[in-house]
């Protein structure tokens, strides 16, 4: 009973009328961006962040406005993919497969109505879950070395080889580029120059929110403007709405769907596209006896929108209870806990309960939030995709380098973001993941002064690393994360 | 070219990987508080990267996909490479409405639409930002 009583102290932090005018906002901006193709949840809380931090929001209200961007974006982004057939964000994707065909037969507002209660059903029921299940997964990391910390690590950078969908050799050297990014400046044990190149500006490291800006502001927009943008939205119908029978004919794969996307969205490396994915075929394979799957079947757009949001939910629970970011988008949530000198681990929840339990609590209120936004106003949200592209961009780059000047107030690192977003730009055409760098550079020093403090109380003896049970069998698991790409390659 | 992209992103990687190496060899640490030191991890990670770069020089991979417009993706970039230079001289205001025209332009607005983009976009961003939010703004010589 330990996890509702902390749980009623987070509501006391997330009902406060700032926190809750943030959550609000987070859920507005949230749904907003998961319409708007080009611009996911990333590039949001990237945006977001150094106005969180110039603003001098506490932490726990900063967390609580971004984390409601993140889960708000899996209410945005069916409503793209249902209209446009284009996913609105990445996970989104197979929503496309039976909400478009649905739109084109006038069934539009069904399956907008059937996606939006899923979305709340899956997220609210993994809230519930993460309640019980962040504590427990925390104290068995509390005992964790050092040693085990570096294998863990390890472990969850190997594992964006294992199942990112491209080539496992990209992602894991994004994944190095990005520690290399994070050691940029002075070493903190040492006091030694790193990787600076006599640079004056980079003494003090490379800037989270400049990286992220880049690698996902700007050079998302670049990569928009060398296409150009043709798409005409599907109306949203004025066939029948959803009727009672429909709604509860699609409850079964509603629970699948969060138990499926919960237990992938726990695991690292496994972001809310697999999930819903997974959970797609599945229930296919379990459910379309009538083969209507793919032709414009309301179970085949709630059950990847179910767990679309139950992974995202699941994706904090490794941020919050070990410090491990599962997805791009947790990992930039643990960069903006890190800026504010917060490490998230088995030590938040006793600590920083306001952080940890605020943020657990305002996510039972968002969730309601986000249902009661998305099923009347649905048809607003979906204006957006009329925005012409020329009044949005402008004003997503003009947001991106104020926020960068707000946090550093230098020019340098204006210029820093520029060259990161062409680096993004570039990345994107090679198939080279960006999410990697991102988990990297938050995990860089991390691992590194772990890696150090291990072998410090070992006297530099490398064996200690390997000494325990838990590291064993984490760096077991890292060679199978590391062969697997291979087998597949050849399977 | 085209079809060598992921072996030049090998070349590159490997490169990279060796500048690394190279600079992390050259740090003279004067006094060390650990066994570790600041060298062995970059050069561990260096070494990782350069490992992967390799393998992407075995297969032919990807072909670069050619940009269906360039001139678009070329003016944006110059543009926020001269805001981030000319932010402090001209001020919030007219080096965001210059940058907003050039971005609006290159997603094919017309000039008119462009301008008005500029117009809008520059002096609301800086009215939410500094009055509102209380986040300071260069002032440029016109004092906004």
């Amino acid at each position: 009973m330990d996890a509702i009583a902390a749980l009623m102290g987070g509501f006391a932090v997330a009902l406060t009328p700032t926190n809750l005018a943030l959550a609000f906002l987070g859920c507005l901006i949230g749904t907003a961006i998961g319409v708007l193709p080009g611009i996911g949840p990333m590039n949001a809380i990237a945006l977001l962040l150094p106005f969180c931090f110039a603003l001098k929001l506490p932490a726990e209200s900063a967390l609580i406005l971004l984390a409601a961007v993140y889960y708000g974006s899996g209410y945005g982004g069916r409503i793209t993919a249902i209209l446009l057939n284009m996913p609105g964000e990445p996970a989104a994707a197979i929503t496309t497969l039976d909400g478009h065909p649905l739109a084109k037969q006038g069934r539009g507002a069904a399956a907008l109505a059937v996606s939006g209660i899923g979305s709340f059903v899956g997220a609210t029921l993994s809230v519930v879950l993460m309640t019980f299940l962040s504590v427990p997964l925390a104290r068995i990391a509390v005992g964790f070395s050092p040693a085990d910390y570096v294998a863990l690590i390890v472990f969850a950078l190997s594992l964006l080889g294992a199942v990112a969908p491209g080539n496992a050799a990209k992602a894991w050297a994004a994944g190095c580029f990005g520690i290399l990014l994070a050691l940029v400046g002075i070493d903190s044990g040492t006091g030694v120059e790193r990787l600076t190149f006599g640079s004056i500006e980079l003494l003090g490291g490379v800037d989270f929110t400049v990286l992220a800006i880049g690698l996902f502001a700007i050079g998302e927009v670049l990569l928009l403007l060398e296409r150009q943008m043709r798409a005409s939205a599907a109306s949203l119908g004025h066939g029948a709405h959803l009727s009672f029978r429909e709604l509860v004919a699609c409850i079964p794969a509603m629970f699948r769907a969060t138990g499926i996307g919960f237990v992938v969205g726990v695991l690292p490396g496994a972001g809310a596209s697999v999930a819903a994915a997974l959970s797609y075929t599945t229930e296919k394979r379990i459910a379309d006896k009538q083969g209507t799957f793919g032709k414009g079947d309301l179970r085949g757009v709630a059950s990847p929108e179910t767990a679309d949001n139950a992974a995202q939910i699941g994706n904090l629970v490794p941020m919050l209870s070990l410090g491990i970011p599962g997805s791009g988008t947790t990992a930039v949530l643990l960069g903006a806990l890190l800026m504010y000198s917060i490490t998230p681990g088995p030590l938040l929840f006793t600590q920083r309960p306001e952080v940890a339990w605020g943020l657990i609590a305002s996510m039972y209120v968002g969730n309601v939030m986000l249902l009661v936004l998305n099923l009347p106003l649905v048809g607003i949200f979906a204006r957006l995709l009329t925005v012409p592209p020329w009044v949005l961009y402008p004003g997503v780059i003009a947001l991106s380098f104020a926020g960068v000047y707000a946090v550093s107030n230098s020019p340098f690192d204006l210029l820093l973001a520029t060259g990161f977003g062409v680096l993004g730009y570039v990345l994107r055409k090679l198939d080279v993941p960006l999410v990697p760098i991102i988990l990297g550079f938050v995990l860089g020093r991390l691992l590194e002064d772990n890696l150090r403090r291990a072998l410090s109380l070992s006297d530099g003896d490398v064996m200690a690393l390997f000494a325990s049970v838990p590291s064993l069998l984490l760096w077991t698991c890292t060679l199978a994360a590391l062969v697997f790409p291979f087998l597949r390659r050849r399977a | 070219m085209r079809d060598q992209a992921d072996r030049l992103l090998g070349l590159a990687l490997v490169a990279l990987a060796a500048l690394v190496v190279w600079h992390a060899l050259s740090l003279e640490v004067t006094f060390a508080a650990d066994p570790v030191g600041p060298k062995a991890f970059p050069i561990a990670v260096a070494l990782a990267m350069g490992g992967c770069g390799v393998l992407l020089l075995f297969r032919q991979g990807l072909i670069w996909e050619k940009a269906e417009r360039i001139l678009p993706g070329l003016a944006a970039v110059a543009a926020m490479a001269g805001y981030a230079l000319l932010l402090g001289p001209l001020g919030f205001i007219l080096a965001t409405a210059a940058l907003c025209l050039v971005i609006a332009l290159a997603f094919s607005a017309s000039p008119l639409q462009a301008a008005a983009t500029a117009v809008v976009t520059a002096p609301a961003l800086w009215a939410l930002l500094d009055p509102v939010l209380d986040l300071p703004l260069p002032k440029g010589p016109l004092g906004f």
